[in-house]
């Protein structure tokens, strides 16, 4: 229930800002295009394809502009920014708890508290690495030389005479 | 943060370079290890590997520390915490393995 009402207040927030924002993005530009918007003003009936075209132009950049400065001048109160930073920590929080899966490696144990003391250590006695290496050895011989001794029939008749 | 986690690596006798690997990303590194991201990479798989062995049923980490043994030095590394600490030492006895 929390994530939907959030959701809803955060889409309401998005128009409100996209609306204030956008204010003041395209205010320069009909500066600029004065004497433009002026004469179509006075000829509307020769507004041109090229005018129609530039103007959709000019709407369309309107619409992808964010005017970080004029985001910056509405003035947001203290509580706010917590509100805000909670809302959006929170659902960090739930977008990473569903992340866990895509990891490629499985969380790894912890094999120590400390880590400096188990690598500073003695390292493995030579007299061990000898015995597995000797063990290995070994059990390599010993898969290398399994192989089927033939020795009777592979099919044995039962009781026939 | 940092610092914390090396200061300790900088003292072990004889090391020759060490590594801190948090999630496959390289978070400290020195010596001969400096920026090693390819030994980062295949150290971190051989302990996801070695950590995916049981060879008891129980519960408790299968093992501390697993040491990778040259002729001339060795690569030990442990997990603490989430984060692969590596440390390149050099060996003592360099006699060859005799098989």
């Amino acid at each position: 229930m929390g994530c939907c009402y959030s959701s809803e207040a955060e889409a309401s927030d998005q128009e409100e800002e996209t609306k204030r924002l956008l204010e003041p993005a395209t205010s320069p530009p009909n500066k600029v295009l004065n004497g433009a918007e002026q004469s179509y003003h006075n000829l509307p009936s020769a507004r041109t394809d090229e005018q129609a075209m530039l103007s959709s132009i000019l709407a369309k950049t309107a619409i992808n502009i964010i005017d970080v400065s004029a985001a910056d001048s509405q003035g947001m109160e203290q509580h706010e920014y917590m509100d805000r930073a909670r809302q959006y920590s929170t659902r960090l929080a739930m977008l990473s708890n569903n992340l866990t899966h895509w990891k490629k490696l499985p969380l790894l144990p912890s094999l120590t508290n400390q880590p400096h003391q188990v690598l500073a250590s003695d390292p493995v006695p030579f007299a061990d690495l000898q015995q597995v290496s000797r063990i290995a050895a070994y059990a390599f011989s010993a898969l290398s030389q399994i192989r089927v001794d033939a020795k009777e029939e592979l099919v044995v008749q039962f009781g026939i005479p | 943060m940092t610092t914390a986690l090396t200061q300790g690596l900088e003292r072990i006798p004889d090391q020759l370079g060490y590594l801190v690997i948090s999630d496959g990303a390289v978070l400290a590194s020195s010596g001969d290890l400096e920026n090693d991201e390819q030994t980062a990479a295949i150290l971190s798989e051989l302990v996801a590997t070695a950590c995916g062995l049981r060879l008891q049923r129980s519960h408790d980490a299968p093992f501390k520390r697993l040491s990778v043994v040259f002729g001339e030095h060795s690569l030990l590394v442990t997990v603490s915490g989430q984060k692969l600490f590596v440390v390149k030492r050099q060996n003592h006895v360099q006699e060859p393995i005799a098989v």
